[in-house]
């Protein structure tokens, strides 16, 4: 095991060494295996049941926005500012009667929306929250989480055959030349900032930037800011999101391939997406936006040890905390742009949709990648505010 | 318990599953399937190979190349069933018995 | 013990997997379970240490063939045209229970020959395992640009055949008038 887990993390905390004493005394055999099985299950458990809040959280976000958007006063009535407005929608999805249709597959109709979640939350696994707070550093990490997150597609893909509706299998064949259609340019991109960083892991890409914004691979060279916003269209398109809605365009499609689901099904495919517009956030941030690091190397919590006399641990554990904070607002600010966009421009069509991704996006991602390459040899690894900052430094030290 | 035998008979199961696929169905995507398994037993011995026998990575190279050959095969293949439909409405394999028209 | 569930997990799934592509009837179920036999061996490449063959496998087959599959399968559904061309009846497109009986017999017997040819082959050579599972990825990409430049170009100019072939073949026409 590597050092670099949720489970490396913990432990080297007192509490590990002394629970993992005590039982391996009790049980007669090293408890090494057991304890971070343990610790991984009750992390994941967390971060699931965190997703799903979030996942909640953004209908409600979403119905907000929107209201605020066109002056009206969105869901008010349950709890305070209609906070739990979600908990009473799931609560009706879970009571409602689960139909599946006469003439429907149905151990695809079954599958389907069980594809879209395993696709999203096997994502979450790779997703860095903090430099310790991992529940799983890959050192193919973002390989991976491509790979899963295609996952997603055959999900729609086989929502929209199950169903045997026509709306629904119109859906379905949109959502899924939409989803591999946008891999392209969106892998595209993730490939030029791998190139920056020099490695697949999510660690590698985070941890090659730095806290401020000018550390930020979004302006360490002007392709690296185009990939960026190359990656975060192809992301809208990959999540389903408006302007990109066609799967699920309500005016020609009644409801896209979700069309036959009722109850938690249809419930799943919705957390999914919301979960999956998270996702793309995250790593829109943790690719672009420097991720989870704060100023000052903060972090690390060596500054508190060194100017406050703190426990170590102790002030390890606050730096991980400043990380989360960090890494979290800068992805909700994202998840804000993105139910934004969606408020306010209008939908593509199919034809320009699909133009828009092979002869725009696709050319403008491969530019960006050989422009990062240049880059890179050119100038030697340097972004372009070393280059401006040592330019400056040196023309004033030549007078 | 995990030796290269136990991925070798998952291998040999894979192949003879794919072999089996490609001789009982007559639908042109079916036996696209089984090629999909067989190039796939294949790439796994290759891996299986690399880990137990020894420790240079050609092995795994020769498995990427057969990942990136069946990528442009069943590309390429379900191009041609799809015009293929176009010309003859059907996808049993009996139908392409001609070489032209 | 981690590595010891993950493996036999994965190949109960690449095992069921295939032998369900073998059983089922239904071309779309084939499918799914030719996509969890996938999935089982990306879980087999990760037992093997073979960390960015695993990743390759997902992006490839998850993302990319099956999906393509399923395409072909809309794309060409729908024909319940019993008889060919010369008016005699076809053998159904997911095989009867002669064509699994030929299938099977040919399978036992080409099993039995591969087993009888390889045997000697393998037998009088221990397998010691290299049981280090360190990352590939660098010496994967060092590798595949140094010795194999050729072979990575060649497969280069074969995905770009392949790419600009599939768009040709299957773009639809203009309708010659006859």
């Amino acid at each position: 095991m590597n050092n670099s887990t949720v489970v490396s993390y913990f432990s080297q905390s007192n509490e590990f060494i002394h629970v993992h004493a005590w039982l391996s005394k009790a049980l007669g055999f090293d408890a090494t295996s057991l304890m971070a099985f343990v610790i991984f299950a009750v992390i994941a458990l967390i971060i699931v049941g965190a997703m799903a809040t979030i996942g909640g959280l953004g209908t409600y976000a979403e119905r907000k926005i929107s209201a605020d958007l066109q002056a009206r006063m969105g869901p008010n009535r349950v709890g305070p500012f209609g906070l739990l407005q979600f908990l009473a929608d799931g609560v009706k999805m879970i009571m409602k009667e689960d139909i599946i249709t006469t003439n429907a597959d149905k151990f695809t109709f079954n599958l389907a929306p069980v594809l879209c979640m395993v696709g999203v939350f096997a994502t979450l696994a790779v997703v860095p929250y903090s430099s310790g707070f991992i529940l799983a550093d890959l050192n193919v990490g973002i390989f991976y989480l491509v790979g899963m997150a295609s996952l997603v597609g055959v999900g729609v893909f086989l929502g929209g055959y199950a169903s045997n509706s026509k709306w629904s299998m119109l859906g379905g064949m949109r959502g899924a030349s939409q989803i591999i259609s946008y891999e392209i340019p969106a892998t595209i991109s993730i490939i030029a900032i791998v190139l920056l960083a020099g490695g697949l892991s999510m660690k590698t890409l985070v941890g090659a930037q730095g806290g401020l914004p000018h550390e930020w691979f979004l302006f360490h060279n002007p392709f690296a800011f185009m990939a960026f916003f190359v990656y975060f269209i192809a992301g809208l398109a990959e999540t389903n999101r408006a302007p990109f809605d066609l799967p699920e365009a309500e005016s020609e499609l009644v409801s896209g391939y979700h069309t036959e689901y009722s109850g938690m099904k249809f419930g799943l495919f919705a957390l999914a997406e919301y979960i999956e517009i998270f996702v793309v956030c995250g790593v829109a941030v943790a690719l672009f936006l420097g991720g989870y690091k704060v100023p000052f190397d903060l972090g690390s919590g060596a500054m508190l040890v060194e100017k406050l006399g703190l426990d170590s641990m102790l002030s390890q554990n606050i730096g991980q905390l400043l990380e989360l904070g960090a890494f979290v607002s800068k992805t909700l600010v994202l998840y804000y742009v993105v139910i934004w966009v969606r408020w306010t421009l209008p939908r593509l069509r199919v034809d320009q949709l699909m133009t828009l991704c092979w002869k725009y996006l696709t050319p403008i991602a491969l530019f960006n990648l050989i422009g990062c390459a240049v880059w890179m040899y050119a100038f030697n690894g340097k972004s372009i505010f070393t280059l401006i900052f040592s330019a400056a430094a040196s023309g004033h030290g030549g007078h | 318990m995990i030796n290269l035998w136990a991925y070798l008979g998952i291998s040999f199961i894979l192949f003879i599953c794919g072999i089996m696929v490609m001789i009982a169905r007559k639908n042109i995507i079916a036996l696209l399937l089984g090629v999909e398994l067989i190039l796939n037993a294949a790439a796994l011995n290759f891996a299986a190979y690399t880990k137990f026998s020894n420790g240079n990575l050609d092995g795994h190279i020769m498995s990427l190349f057969i990942i990136i050959i069946a990528a442009a095969e069943s590309a390429v293949g379900l191009g041609i069933v799809i015009r293929f439909f176009q010309l003859r409405e059907s996808i049993h394999i009996d139908d392409a018995s001609t070489l032209q028209n | 013990m981690f590595s010891n569930t993950l493996f036999l997990l994965s190949a109960v799934l690449t095992v069921a997997g295939a032998l369900m592509v073998v059983y089922t009837k239904n071309l779309m179920h084939a499918c799914i379970y030719l996509l969890a036999s996938f999935f089982g061996i990306a879980g087999l490449y990760a037992c093997l240490g073979a960390d960015f063959l695993a990743a390759t496998q997902l992006v490839v087959y998850a993302g990319g063939v099956i999906i393509l599959m399923l395409f072909a399968i809309m794309l060409t559904g729908g024909t319940g045209n019993k008889v060919n061309r010369y008016g005699l009846e076809k053998i159904p497109a997911m095989g009867n229970k002669k064509t699994y009986f030929t299938a099977g017999f040919t399978a036992i017997v080409s099993a039995l020959i591969l087993v009888k040819i390889t045997m000697s082959a393998m037998s009088g050579n221990p397998a010691v395992a290299n049981l280090t599972n360190e990352p590939t990825v660098e010496r994967l990409g060092t590798i595949l640009a140094t010795d194999h430049i050729l072979a990575f170009e060649i497969s280069s100019v074969l995905l770009l055949g392949a790419l600009v072939g599939a768009a040709v073949i299957s773009r639809p026409r203009k309708e010659i008038h006859d």
